[in-house]
């Protein structure tokens, strides 16, 4: 194992942190903090001094990457949806819902389009900010959103099941993916034919939309709160385990296989996963504050930061910047860090010799 | 970081629970609570800590069959825990027509409420002038009070003191473990209801004179409430005893409770519960026990709100203390001589 100085780069910024998200660009970073302020970091190993803004009178409570490729989305307890620009000093609001939360955001890949949740409803906005049509009324309030990957569909989970939106088309009707219980976080597969929804249970579950097949996986330990798939698809690694489980969705999987597990054993539970943006790597992150980069391909997982130990100061937030080679994660209570692929090979290697 | 302790409001239409909000939350205690309302508007305070709920009922792919969760909690909890912390509890009003079950087993399903926050305990408010109207015609006026650890007995001015005597009987037959306060626009003393650690499998320790029945007749003769409480603290040659208020062929709520002298073996015990909520955990509302294990010199505490139940080894038992075990059970359609013999069988 390697020594456990592969970090190129830290802040303390003092505040619990919320959540931390890379824009489609993959060129800043931005960390949401539990006072209602943000900060915004080049996404580069050049990355030193954050710009700080004041966001949401509450918190946010969906902290996701724009429409707009270099922009970030913000939904707060505060009742606003607010984009925020890295150019600008002041955050932009585009809707505002008073005594109400904001619990999902999510913009499209396409950069056509933008949704938020508020309790039960689902509101579309077009780029310009501008409202698609009538609210989308679901059963019970959302649990999470997510737009397809050419943003032609917007999936709503909710409870017994997840709604799907065609966005373009006026209907009143979405088509219904049934199973009981409550879904929460969504994710597409990059090809856009399977919506996998991770579970109240501890569980997964997902639906292929060519043929209407469906998957279920069990055995997790904790809720599931993070979904990444690798580049092309080929597998999705989740949270929720004390190993990083990643399930392939590749011949003829994940039905009838069983899934990698990467990562040791040793009863610290799996909080956030970000897959590379290019290789077949996944990054986790784990709740005591250990981070590792286990490849996909049967090499070693390399530790890049050691457990904490104490509480509070796990993984919350874990990102890869566009070109791959800059790995950003938060911890709880207040501390960013950023690992270079150089500085953890050099790392690596230190620790070999 | 702590967990942060929520009190649940809990009490039928029209008894008092708003206005008992609107105290807990003007009142000059220096503490800042959120707070979570059925209905806007009602609560008169300004506070930005206000959040509505939409009660959410949510059932659990568990296999256990009464195993619901207030799906808007979890969803308004995680959201307030994310906070940097402004505010010290937690309270959340219920509607009228709530079961508090669901709101409980929530603090006990879902890891992220149980690792951020704890159930401090559950409030009932009652209208003394039309409890016994509510209890005829509600099964939910009933539960609020089942579940409770702390019983407002409120518009006490509205009724005589004969009426409150026999009323207090009425609750006490439903939970005799709640502690009943009397008020009058529900004026009470707020330490009285906030920062209790009902839930606290310590707190059960820490009373245990009153818990384990040393002190109950004191208790019981303060209350005026004499009816049938002869003999329950006394051991029971071995036995395990129950204690059921004259109420075993009655199809509403009752409160039962078990002792035993003879020390506990855990297998069997833990078979016996796992059946019992198993077959009957719909019906079992809330249970705590202490328990003299077999070859522990720990205390044992249990507690449970129908299926879910936790358990804990507690501080050991005092040098030359006497050690007996008592389980108690609020419960719909118990068998209490099964319950009783059931006990019994675990003795030993």
């Amino acid at each position: 194992m390697p020594s456990p100085s592969a970090i190129f780069r830290q802040w303390n910024f003092s505040l619990p942190i919320i959540a931390l998200t890379i824009n489609r660009r993959g060129d800043w970073v931005a960390v949401a903090f539990g006072d209602g302020s943000l900060a915004l970091l080049p996404a580069s190993s050049g990355a030193e001094r954050p710009k700080e803004i004041k966001l949401h009178d509450g918190i946010s409570l969906s902290l996701q990457p724009d429409a707009d490729d270099h922009a970030f989305l913000s939904g707060g307890d505060d009742g606003r949806v607010l984009i925020i620009d890295p150019a600008l000093d002041v955050p932009t609001e585009i809707a505002n819902h008073k005594n109400q939360w904001i619990d999902h955001v999510a913009g499209s890949s396409d950069g056509k389009l933008r949704a938020y949740a508020t309790g039960k409803n689902v509101h579309l906005l077009d780029a310009d900010g501008q409202s698609t049509g009538h609210a989308l009324a679901h059963p019970s309030s959302i649990g999470g959103l997510a737009f397809s990957p050419n943003g032609k569909r917007l999936a709503a989970a909710h409870y017994n099941g997840v709604s799907l939106w065609w966005t373009q088309a006026k209907e009143t009707v979405p088509t219904k993916l049934a199973w009981k219980g409550s879904h929460l976080a969504l994710a597409w597969h990059p090809e856009g034919k399977i919506v996998m929804s991770a579970m109240q249970e501890a569980a997964l579950h997902g639906w292929r939309l060519t043929d209407n097949a469906e998957m279920q996986m069990q055995g997790y330990t904790g809720k599931i709160h993070s979904l990444s798939f690798t580049a092309r698809g080929k597998y999705l690694a989740t949270s929720g385990a004390d190993q990083v489980i990643c399930w392939p969705y590749f011949g003829g999987g994940p039905w009838n296989k069983t899934p990698l597990t990467l990562g040791g054993n040793e009863g610290r539970l799996v909080s956030r996963v970000a897959a590379h943006p290019k290789d077949e790597l996944v990054a986790a992150g784990y709740n005591d504050g250990m981070i590792i980069m286990a490849p996909l391909d049967g090499r070693m997982e390399i530790m890049i930061h050691p457990p904490v130990g104490e509480k509070g100061m796990g993984v919350i937030g874990l990102g890869w910047n566009g070109a791959g080679d800059c790995l950003f994660a938060a911890l709880e209570n207040g501390y960013v860090m950023l690992f270079t692929i150089e500085s953890v090979s050099q790392s690596a290697s230190h620790a070999h010799s | 970081m702590d967990q942060i302790p929520v009190t649940v409001l809990t009490g039928y239409l029209g008894a008092g629970k708003t206005t008992l909000l609107n105290r807990i939350l003007s009142e000059p205690h220096g503490k800042k609570y959120a707070v979570i309302v059925n209905e806007f508007g009602e609560v008169g305070i300004d506070n930005d800590l206000v959040v509505g709920a939409d009660e959410e009922i949510f059932e659990m792919n568990n296999g256990c069959i009464c195993c619901t969760v207030r799906g808007d909690l979890i969803r308004i909890i995680s959201g307030l825990m994310k906070r940097a912390r402004n505010f010290d509890g937690i309270l959340i009003e219920t509607t009228g027509l709530a079961d508090p079950g669901p709101v409980a087993q929530t603090f006990f399903v879902d890891p992220d409420v149980a690792a951020k926050s704890k159930l401090d305990s559950i409030v009932t408010v009652v209208d003394a002038k039309h409890l016994f109207e509510r209890l005829s015609d509600s099964k939910e006026a009933e539960e609020q009070i089942a579940f409770a650890d702390v019983i407002l007995l409120n518009k006490t001015d509205l009724v005589n003191a004969g009426e409150l005597q026999s009323l207090e009987q009425k609750i006490k037959a439903i939970n005799a473990f709640a502690k009943i306060v009397r008020t009058e626009r529900c004026q009470i003393a707020l330490d009285k209801i906030l920062g209790l650690g009902s839930f606290d499998l310590d707190h059960i320790l820490e009373h245990e004179p009153d818990f384990l029945g040393t002190s109950r007749h004191q208790k019981a003769h303060h209350h005026d409430d004499c009816h049938d409480d002869d003999d329950c603290d006394h051991p029971d040659h071995n036995h395990a005893h129950a204690h059921d208020h004259d109420h075993e062929h009655d199809p509403s709520i009752i409160s039962l409770s078990l002792t035993s002298e003879t020390p506990i073996d855990a297998a069997k015990f833990d078979a016996w519960m796992a059946d019992l909520r198993a077959t009957k955990g719909p019906d079992l509302l809330r249970y705590k026990g202490i328990l003299d294990l077999a070859g522990s010199d720990k205390r044992f505490a249990i507690q449970g709100v129908h299926m879910m139940m936790e358990g804990s080894n507690l501080s050991p038992w005092k040098q030359g203390a006497k050690r007996q075990s008592r389980l108690v059970f609020i419960g719909r359609n118990l068998d209490v001589e099964a319950l009783r013999k059931g006990f019994s069988a675990v003795a030993g």
